[in-house]
């Protein structure tokens, strides 16, 4: 076994073992701080050996190493284990660094649970990083699915942490239908391609409509997970969940996982045309959407999300304009400067005990760092040059550059506009002017908190640089160009950033606010799932429920009657009298005889 | 042959001790009846270990002293029987029923 | 033929009418007695067979030991009154199907064998016998003997003396009034 592929497996093995010894070892989970230490230390396991990888040269290569998996008549039905190339190694990296520096954060940030309901939490992070990293390394898309459908299920158990408060009970469990719902385009995918090809490869060259169909099929789990329009509306809820949570499922790496999905699965959707066009549809539509409504969200945490949103429809787009690159590098990027935007969200939410921005103000003073690290997350979402979030946004534009005729670019231009704007709003209300009530006591955080925030501050400014570095990792090529593009895009984050600081300091609001608030307040989408959920599946599950209880359950006791009722009718034969058994015994021997005479 | 009608007398002496296995109500009788079944396989051993081949007579004192035994243990269960019941009619020892 | 004829009556005269007085004699005493009968009848026939020892034997383990024990079984549990009803009525009639049903499959299967190609021989004599118990069957004859210690224990463990039961006999004699039960 190459180290390459030991290493990867310590990415594997080390969070599962971390998981494992929470899970079968109660004592260590209800004591809290034991299993914190042992997923950190398997989350830096994972991390070292993930770094390891990334400095290796994989370019135009593949390492496979995979054993079959239910082998049936010699075969196996697909195959278990690791690819590393040039794809699943970034990722990989991103993943495990915005984890560990999520789990740490968390020792601090969570310490106000009690002590089961802290090991529950680091628990449940083992769990996820060995589902994510399953899914990163997978050879196939069968492993994928599997990784896919646990990340959904962690997603559903932490978005519900706090499962006593009813409306994070009901985050959850929406969050869970909704993703499940779409996932049946990735399972028919799976089918569709067995049923072609005898395996589960997205290394295959397909009949165009096979193609398009197989593609279109997990494009729709793809919405789901990656919250693209019209399935967005579990995001902005699940925001109940603890903000670490939400900085690592929700922004970095899970709802992304649709993005690095296509990605991976590039050879399948460069065969799917018209799949590609609907997904540069969508993901212009979400981008535009989300970012108008999360305009004038109060919750700090729900701003976030919308821009999350919007992002995840920038990089949609870019995938569906067949750059691969420019969505891959959008993702990278975004992990580190949004889970940098959610953890300072954390830290100045754990210091005015609140979510709303009305609760802060004029922070900037008080928690510097916070402030800085927070600032330069805003600015490279924003897309202001040369931080990392600039250069991803600007290939992603450039990937648009005349298609479907400009309309997707002139969009997405603006929406860049609007991101920069509503990050300036974000940054005005929370760090400068005057503190509210709530801000007036509010202090920097511990280090255990800020040094994160300073390790994800790093990637995300200078993260521009390993452009080049990935493009030429998926045999292409990323060079800085002086054109209309990156001149415009530059131009739109820093006018929007003007703007904005300009509306907001002077206590303005923006124009059309209002029509903008009205419009989330009627939140027509989520009308419309929460009327399919009440009439569609919620009546379907209580046809079943009659049927598992009456049909099946019936027949079962049934069956238990009968038997018992057998037995009590046979109870007259056992007359307790001598005689009859004895005739019994003759009639037998009798028919005993008869029997071996006629032989 | 007279193998023949020895046999044929034996089974009619073991299907008469059936009949008397199956009607009588007395514990005794019920053991008197066996007796004359085993009896009717006894001369069926001795028939054959004079008209044939067979280990006959060994097998007939062998099962002399299994008819003993089993005879000495029947009747202390008619003892009990009768002691528990004050008579040894065999719809008494009816504790299997139902 | 007629040898056969002669020694099939004769056989059912010393040990079928005896065998059948045993079966629907009324009184207990008298059914031992018949039952001393057919034993006597079968001893007979051993030593029309050619088989004297087993003659002797039967006369002094049957006749002499078991019909004597039955005979004080019955005195012991013997009632005052007479013993009426020892045979059940409605059984009368599975039991004779039942006997006969037996004897006809049998008697079928008899007389369908043949069994010419068996020709006579001489039964072994009261020295093999004897021999042949301490030599083949040496492993049978000491597991008979287990068996008769282990019977004689249990039936005297069985039959120790207990407090008697009142009320059984209350039940004993209303079951003896009825009818078939």
């Amino acid at each position: 076994m190459s180290p390459s592929v030991t290493l990867a497996l310590v990415t594997l093995v080390a969070p599962l073992a971390a998981a494992l010894l929470c899970v079968l070892l109660p004592p260590l989970r209800h004591r809290g701080t034991p299993a914190a230490a042992i997923t950190v230390l398997g989350s830096l396991l994972a991390t070292s050996a993930a770094g390891l990888l990334a400095m290796e040269d994989v370019a135009g290569r593949a390492i496979r190493a995979t054993v079959p998996w239910m082998v049936v008549q010699g075969r196996g039905l697909g195959q278990v284990g690791v690819r590393l190339d040039a794809v699943s190694i970034p990722m990989l990296a991103v993943v495990c660094l915005v984890a560990l520096a999520v789990q740490v954060y968390s020792l601090a940030y969570m310490h106000g649970e009690s002590r089961r309901s802290y090991g529950r939490y680091f628990a449940y992070h083992a769990l996820f990083l060995f589902s994510m990293n399953t899914l990163v390394l997978a050879p196939d898309l069968l492993q994928a699915f599997a990784g896919w459908e646990l990340v959904g299920l962690v997603s559903y158990l932490l978005i519900g942490f706090h499962f006593d408060r009813p409306s994070a009970a009901r985050a959850a469990v929406k969050a869970f239908w909704m993703t499940k719902l779409a996932d049946m385009g990735f399972l028919f995918a799976l089918l569709v391609l067995y049923g072609r090809t005898g395996a589960f490869s997205w290394d295959v060259a397909l009949r165009p409509e096979v193609a398009e169909a197989a593609a279109g099929l997990i494009f729709l789990a793809v919405m789901g997970k990656s919250a693209q329009f019209p399935l967005h509306v579990w995001l902005p809820d699940a925001m109940e969940g603890p903000t670490p949570v939400s900085a690592l499922l929700h922004a970095a790496t899970m709802v992304a996982a649709g993005v690095y999905l296509v990605v991976r699965a590039d050879p399948l959707f460069a065969q799917a045309h018209w799949v590609q066009g609907g997904m540069l549809w969508v993901g212009t539509i979400t981008a535009v959407f989300a970012a108008l409504l999360g305009l004038v969200q109060t919750d700090i945490k729900r701003v976030l999300a919308y821009s999350t949103c919007s992002q995840l429809g920038f990089m949609v787009a870019a995938l569906g304009a067949g750059s691969a690159f420019a969505g891959y590098f959008h993702l990278g990027t975004h992990a580190f400067f949004k889970a940098l935007l959610f953890l300072g969200a954390g830290s100045v939410i754990h210091a005015v005990h609140s979510n709303e921005l009305k609760d802060m103000g004029g922070l900037g003073r008080r928690m510097p760092l916070t402030a800085v690290t927070f600032a330069l997350g805003a600015l490279s979402l924003a897309g202001i040059p040369p931080l990392a979030g600039f250069a991803s946004k600007d290939s992603i534009l450039t990937a648009l550059e005349g298609r479907a005729g400009w309309i997707p670019w002139a969009l997405l231009l603006s929406t860049a506009f609007l991101t920069a704007f509503y990050m300036g709003r974000v940054l005005v209300l929370t760090f400068l002017g005057k503190p509210s009530p709530a801000a007036a006591h509010a202090h920097e955080s511990p280090p255990v908190m800020t040094v994160p925030l300073i390790a994800l501050a790093i990637p995300t400014v200078l993260g521009g640089l390993l452009g080049p570095w990935l493009a030429r990792g998926l045999g292409g090529e990323m060079h800085l160009h002086l054109g209309l593009t990156p001149v415009l895009a530059s131009l739109a984050g820093l006018g929007g950033l003007a703007l904005s600081l300009a509306t907001y300091l002077r206590g303005r609001e923006a124009p059309l606010a209002a029509t903008l608030t009205a419009l989330d307040r009627a939140s027509a989408v989520d009308r419309v799932w929460a009327f399919g959920y009440r009439s569609v599946l919620l009546p379907l599950s209580a046809v079943l429920r009659w049927i598992d209880r009456y049909l099946v359950d019936g027949l079962m006791n049934g069956l238990g009657w009968g038997t018992l009722e057998t037995g009590q009718a046979l109870r007259p034969v056992q007359t307790g009298r001598t005689r009859d058994y004895a005739l019994a015994v003759v009639v037998g021997a009798v028919l005993l005889l008869v029997l071996g005479a006629w032989r | 042959m007279t193998l023949r009608a020895l046999l044929l007398v034996a089974t009619a002496l073991f299907s008469l001790g059936i009949y008397g296995l199956l009607t009588r109500r007395q514990a005794v009788a019920l053991l008197l009846s066996i007796e004359v079944m085993v009896n009717a396989a006894n001369l069926v051993f001795v028939a054959f270990a004079r008209y044939g081949s067979a280990p006959g007579h060994p097998l007939v004192l062998f099962a002399l002293a299994i008819t003993v035994a089993e005879v000495a243990v029947g009747l202390a269960l008619v003892l009990l029987l009768y002691r528990r019941h004050g008579d040894t009619l065999l719809e008494l020892a009816s504790e299997a029923k139902g | 033929m007629s040898e056969e004829l002669g020694f099939g009556l004769l056989a059912l005269a010393l040990v079928g009418v005896p065998a059948v007085r045993v079966v629907t004699c009324r009184d207990l005493v008298r059914a031992i007695l018949w039952l001393a009968a057919t034993l006597l009848g079968t001893a007979v026939l051993y030593a029309l067979l050619h088989a004297p020892f087993l003659a002797g034997v039967q006369v002094l383990t049957y006749v002499g030991g078991v019909v004597t024990l039955m005979v004080f079984g019955v005195m012991v549990t013997r009632k005052h009154e007479a013993t009426a009803f020892t045979i059940d009525g409605a059984a009368r009639l599975r039991g004779a199907l039942a006997a006969l049903a037996f004897f006809v499959v049998v008697a079928v299967a008899i007389l369908r064998t043949d069994l010419s190609s068996l020709t006579p021989v001489e039964p072994p004599s009261t020295q093999e016998l004897a021999f042949s118990l301490l030599d083949r069957y040496l492993l049978a004859f000491e597991v008979a003997s287990v068996l008769l210690l282990a019977a004689i224990v249990s039936a005297v463990v069985l039959a120790r003396r207990r407090d008697p039961a009142p009320a059984a006999a209350q039940e004993a004699a209303t079951l003896r009034e009825g009818s078939t039960p």
